[in-house]
């Protein structure tokens, strides 16, 4: 039992904002103060210190075979050492972490769940046995669903109860979380060489077109009711103009609608935010994309935000990577995956002195600060847009004018004219940069036990060396980004795992997945999965994973 | 001068990141001096007989150092002559000085070297003057002399400074080459693949490969890459 | 009684279509290799000590014991059990402050190497099945090695484009006519170590580089190298598929860097992929289990207590040459059967741990023998197929033999007493 005394605490989901309080833990949720024996607690005085719910991160790559391709490919990024082995276990990396050093980061942040966001459906094994060799923070994962030969097939039929099966039968196999869906349909033309370009461009060997793939995708993920809506990862990623495409993409949401959450999040929008025909006239689509997403309801979007220095492409955007390996001339690693999905890897950099990536910087931030607190997480796509040990860097600018007038001066001068930044008066207030860290991610994600600090959340919980009733965020933002950088105490599940940078305790949290299989009838696409089977590698009864090959999961069932 | 003498014969290898500028402490401090043997750190003089005879920065290894690795790793001046063989990674990210090594040298001699000399007197094996796993650029200035013979991949992706190999070297010499020039007054495999620039010198034979344009100069190429480096006899 | 969807545990193939019969205790499906690993044989009775039978608790003390002590363990093998057992396995040696090598540092380390510098433009085997309809064979012979590959994956598979043999052309290139070769539509036989020469032709042909080369390179007429590149840009969907001819020979990682950039060049003009045909059933495994635990796939020492890479330091067989380890924990492995002389005769001088459900050669010179359960047939485990798609190998019989993961553990378990 842990009693929190005299906190300031921040916890949006709970409209608590600033409000000196205490919080009790047991059993590794957070109680009321009559449920504990106050003599039992360890009491830990918070007095003048921010107290908010542990961080969600609800888009990274953080298992799985593209990131472990990444760090074979990239032993440079492996020599930085963040840990020498002995109570805790060794761990490297600069950008990319091995599976320990991400636990152990995000601990010390004050980050308690992650999810990867992308994982092949046959590759699923893979994904959880890194998510289980993952320490500290609880875990989740997206199967990816956009270029799968078997949901173009659902679609093309335009069987919905068949794609229904088709989704929660997948999600069980791959003991996913929810609906991923990467460049549809463009992923299928790269295995021609090719890739989509517009919502309506028919797929080859297919009738169908990525709008159908994701008005369909989105159909059925409504009508199974799944916590976390489809998530999108847009067409033309990474291509000058693309912002166009974006807000088309955005507008397949209307029509649907859930109570509860968004219908659709669109994913890193920073790489689909461009405006111009090439890189040379290339600028912002940020202010004409939050706009959008402003006057819709039912649409959340994360940044992606860029962050100069190292970073490593991986998405299974496949096409799309080959482009950046011939724009840049890097290192390429591609897989194209059975008939369900493809991937690439290539390792990049963001430096000040280049107009694009100072562009692509500007933009990230200029979609943090212009659409509503209530429909921006922020993400840098970790490790696309850079390390999400930066966080705290974007949290900061978003509170300071005075921090982004700064940084300005520092990065190629393009961004002036090139996109809406350095006029936005914008500083979001501490309550909204929480609530984006937190309450909002575990909204989109569904997770009602995460992202707040009410009875009944799990106890998991950030306190931070900073009061934000006397902190002035608009001039201390150096302050404001050290605090952020780590968390005073980190509490994952009513444990104390940090302290001030320091590692306490080693925990395994939970990975959570999605059990829709009581919504469907399984027989409307089982035939077509048998079938589907004759153009796969393996044996369908050796397709999936079982719940008991995992370290900890948390089956969320829905009925 | 400070003459450095193993005591015995090292179970395991021994990691030691011994440079010149040890000379000029005193012996009991480089008696302390923090040395990797296996698993465990120890102090020099646990290992290494210590003499000191004036001020001079010179460093003697005196006996088999060649299971001794991480010699001259990024000294800036002075000098180190060894009497014997070398262990790997001697002189990797060196600036400058010298280092002498009367014996053979292990693999990784000079890795991306930045400056100074380094004068091999027996044979040196793989990797002289290239760059580690994962990193773009090998040697970039300084010089390599090895007396006898070379292994293979000399000089990859090398961007500047000089490597000499009096006798033959190995297989696949300056691939990736982009500055710089490397001499072989002996016979060598094949040469230069993916050379964007740079100059290889042969005395002797070599495999050309099929991607170089006979010119006055002599081989240009490689032209897969567009790559306007140089092969000639010497 | 059958059991259905037997996982083989022999070769990189990974076959997943086994039918065990549990009465005649014999599997159908199955190639002769595979075959004869469910077939019984030898097994190392129980655990022994400098030849002496004791129990699993002895000896696993006086492993960790001999292991905790040592300066420098090297932890060498790997390929041939599951992933939960090499993770143990790393965890070890990180906690030893050891060298964790394995299997693939003699055999398609150098594939890891190129990847490095190049990448690796890969696919799925079930992709390659459905959509290649040009499939290259590159010092490779799966005809021998991996009897299945073809009629699973890759020859004469009927796959969703690409439905048979007819409508995929198969081409090897070798230094001598293979078994596969003989099926092939195209047999390009070359010079031994002139791999590098060739892709590099091969490159400057399809880069339109053609005049520069000569008439004939590593004994290929140039014809025939300009109608190899025509086959390969004219395809819709090629694949390379390399082996140990290309990754032991001359030039090693360089041959392959240099085939990367051919595929590279290729996908400018069409769809290109490059495997390789890996040799033990989870030998991806032992490469990316550690490459998740700690950052690298091979050749890690952790003798500073934080992982460090170096092929040509790390390697097993450097590490024995240059006599850089003073005890040895070898498991599911036969170094004594496959090292140089030189690196078995320091194996041989120092205390060696051996963990094999099968004796072998290392067997004679092992001081302490732990027999263990195969996975496969005695015990459940996920393994990566060659092209890294994960499979779960499962447990079909009765045994009393410790699995490698529990071995393992108990050897952390006792590490972690002894190092406080």
């Amino acid at each position: 039992m842990i009693w929190i005394k005299n906190g300031i605490v921040v916890d949006p989901k709970n409209k608590i904002n600033a409000e000196k309080m205490d919080i009790f833990v047991k059993d590794g949720k957070i109680v009321a103060e009559r449920d504990v024996k106050k003599e039992d607690c360890k009491v830990i005085d918070a007095s003048g210190k921010l107290v908010v719910a542990g961080g969600v991160d609800m888009h990274a790559h953080i298992a799985g075979s593209k990131i472990n391709t990444g760090r074979t490919m990239r032993p440079e990024e492996m020599r930085v050492v963040r840990n020498i082995a002995g109570k805790f276990r060794a761990a490297v990396g600069r950008v990319l972490l091995t599976a320990p050093a991400i636990g152990y980061e995000y601990a010390k942040m004050g980050y308690t769940t992650s999810f990867e966001a992308a994982q092949p459906p046959i590759g699923a094994l893979h994904t959880h046995e890194e998510l289980d060799a993952i320490p500290m923070i609880d875990k989740g994962a997206l199967p990816v669903f956009g270029n799968w030969h078997l949901v173009f097939k659902c679609i093309e039929e335009k069987n919905l109860e068949k794609l229904k099966a088709l989704v929660a039968w997948a999600i069980e196999r791959t003991k996913g979380f929810g609906v991923k869906v990467v460049n549809p349909g463009g992923v299928e033309a790269w295995m021609y060489g090719g890739n989509v370009k517009n919502l309506d461009d028919q797929v080859p060997g297919f009738s169908v077109t990525p709008r159908e793939i994701i008005t369909w995708l989105i159909k059925a993920n409504e009508e199974l009711g799944l916590p976390h809506s489809v998530h999108l990862h847009c067409n033309n990623l990474g291509v000058p103009g693309n912002y166009q495409t974006t807000i088309e993409s955005i507008k397949l949401a209307k029509g649907f609608s859930n109570p509860k959450r968004q219908v659709l999040h669109v994913t890193h929008v920073q790489f689909n935010s461009y405006a111009g025909s090439s890189w040379r006239d290339a600028a912002s689509g940020a202010a004409e994309i939050a706009k959008v997403v402003n006057s819709m309801e039912n649409v959340t979007i994360d940044m992606g935000a860029a962050i100069f220095g190292h970073a490593t492409a991986m998405t299974g955007d496949a096409p799309f990577q080959f482009s950046l390996h011939k724009l840049i001339g890097a290192r390429w690693s591609n897989k194209d995956t059975e008939v369900e999905t493809g991937a690439g890897i290539v390792p990049i950099g963001y430096l000040p002195s280049n107009p694009v990536h100072s562009l692509q910087w500007a933009i990230g931030l200029e979609l943090g600060l212009l659409v509503d607190s209530n429909k921006v997480v922020l993400t840098t796509d970790y490790p696309n847009g850079g390390p999400f040990t930066e966080y705290p860097y974007v949290m900061a600018m978003l509170m300071s004018k005075k921090m982004r007038e700064g940084e300005l001066k520092k990065v190629h001068q393009y961004v002036q004219k090139a996109t809406t930044l350095p006029s936005i008066e914008t500083e979001k207030t501490l309550y909204e940069v929480i609530h984006m860290t937190r309450s909002l991610p575990a909204k989109v994600l569904g997770l009602e036990n995460k992202g707040h600090l009410g009875i009944g959340a799990d106890a998991d919980i950030a306190i931070y060396n900073l009061n934000p009733l006397e902190t002035d965020f608009s001039n201390e933002f150096e302050k404001v980004y050290k605090s952020f950088k780590t968390a005073e105490y980190t509490i994952k599940g009513g444990e104390i795992i940090a302290k001030n940078g320091e590692l306490l305790k080693e925990v395994f949290g939970k990975t959570y997945w999605v059990d829709a299989r009581k919504r469907v009838d399984l027989e409307a696409v089982i035939p077509d999965v048998k079938n589907y089977f004759n153009y796969y590698s393996v044996q369908l009864g050796n397709y999936g994973v079982e719940e008991r090959w995992l370290k900890n999961p948390s089956r969320i069932e829905v009925v | 001068m400070l003459i450095l003498r193993p005591k015995g014969e090292f179970e395991v290898c021994v990691e030691a990141e011994l440079t010149p500028e040890l000379a000029m402490r005193s012996v009991e401090e480089v008696k302390k001096f923090k040395v990797y043997y296996g698993n465990r750190v120890v102090e020099l003089g646990e290992l290494f007989e210590v003499v000191k005879e004036g001020e001079e920065k010179k460093l003697v290894l005196d006996g088999n150092f060649s299971r001794v690795k991480w010699i001259g790793a990024r000294m800036v001046d002075g000098e180190i002559i060894v009497k014997g063989s070398v262990g790997a990674n001697c002189g990797a990210f060196m600036r400058g000085g010298k280092i002498i090594v009367e014996g053979n040298a292990d693999d990784w001699l000079g890795t991306e070297m930045a400056g100074g000399e380094i004068v091999v007197k027996g044979n040196a094996r793989n990797l002289v003057g290239c760059a580690y796993y994962g990193d773009a650029v090998g040697m970039t200035a300084g010089k390599i002399v090895i007396e006898g013979n070379a292994g293979n991949y000399i000089g990859e992706k090398m961007n500047g400074g000089e490597i000499i190999i009096k006798g033959n070297a190995g297989d696949f010499v300056g691939t990736e080459m982009r500055a710089g020039v490397i001499e072989i007054h002996g016979s060598c495999g094949f040469v230069g693949g993916d050379m964007r620039g740079g100059e290889i010198r042969i005395k002797g034979s070599f495999d050309l490969l099929p991607t170089f344009k006979k010119t006055e100069k002599g081989f240009v190429g490689d032209v897969n890459v567009k790559g306007e480096g140089v092969i000639k006899t010497l | 009684m059958q059991v259905q969807d037997v996982v083989c545990t022999f070769c990189g193939s990974v076959c997943d279509d086994g039918e065990y019969d549990l009465e005649k205790r014999k599997i159908k499906k199955f190639c002769k290799l595979g075959s004869s690993k469910f077939a019984e044989k030898e097994r190392i009775k129980a655990p022994m000590i400098d030849g002496k039978e004791v129990s699993y608790e002895e000896a696993i003390e006086k492993a960790a014991e001999i292991l905790a002590n040592a300066k420098k363990p090297l932890l060498y093998g790997w390929a041939s059990t599951a992933n939960e057992a090499i993770r143990v396995g790393v965890i070890l040696a990180e906690k030893l402050g050891g060298v964790y090598d394995q299997c693939a540092s003699v055999c398609h380390a150098p594939g890891t190497l190129a990847t490095i510098e190049e990448g690796l433009p890969g696919a799925t085997l079930g992709s390659i099945k459905n959509r290649a309809d040009v499939v290259v064979f590159w010092g490779a012979n799966p005809m021998e090695a991996h009897p299945r590959h073809g009629t699973r994956y890759s020859i004469s598979v009927k796959g969703l484009l690409v439905k048979d043999r007819k409508q995929r052309k198969v081409i090897v290139v070798d230094v001598r006519p293979t078994k596969t070769a003989k099926i092939a539509d195209l047999f390009v036989q070359i010079k031994p170590g002139y791999d590098y020469a060739i892709i590099s032709a091969l490159r400057a042909i399809i880069s339109g580089n053609a005049d520069v080369v000569p008439s004939e390179v590593g004994g290929v007429p140039k014809e025939k190298l300009v109608e190899l590149a025509d086959i390969m840009k004219g395809a819709k969907y090629g694949a390379i598929f390399y082996g140990l001819g290309v990754t032991q020979s001359r030039g090693r990682d360089r041959n392959l860097e240099n085939a990367i950039k051919l595929i590279q060049l290729l996908n400018r003009f069409t769809r290109w992929v490059i495997w390789p045909m890996r040799g033990h059933y989870n030998v991806v495994g032992a490469g990316e289990v550690p490459a998740w635990e700690v950052g690298y796939q091979y050749a890690i020492d952790f003798s500073r207590g934080y992982p460090r890479f170096s092929p040509a330091e790390f390697s097993a067989v450097e590490v024995l040459n240059r006599r850089d380890c003073d005890a040895a924990l070898i498991v599911a492995s036969d170094p004594v059967a496959h090292f140089p002389k030189m690196a078995v005769k320091h194996l041989k001088q120092i205390p060696v741990i051996q963990i094999d459900p099968y004796p072998n050669m290392t067997t004679l010179v092992s001081k302490i023998v732990i027999p263990s359960a195969i996975y496969g047939i005695e015990a459940e485990g996920t393994v990566y197929r060659m092209d890294c798609i994960p499979l779960r190998v499962k447990k079909i019989i009765d045994t009393n033999y410790w699995t490698d993961e529990k071995i393992l553990e108990e050897i952390l378990k006792r590490v972690e007493k002894l190092k406080g």
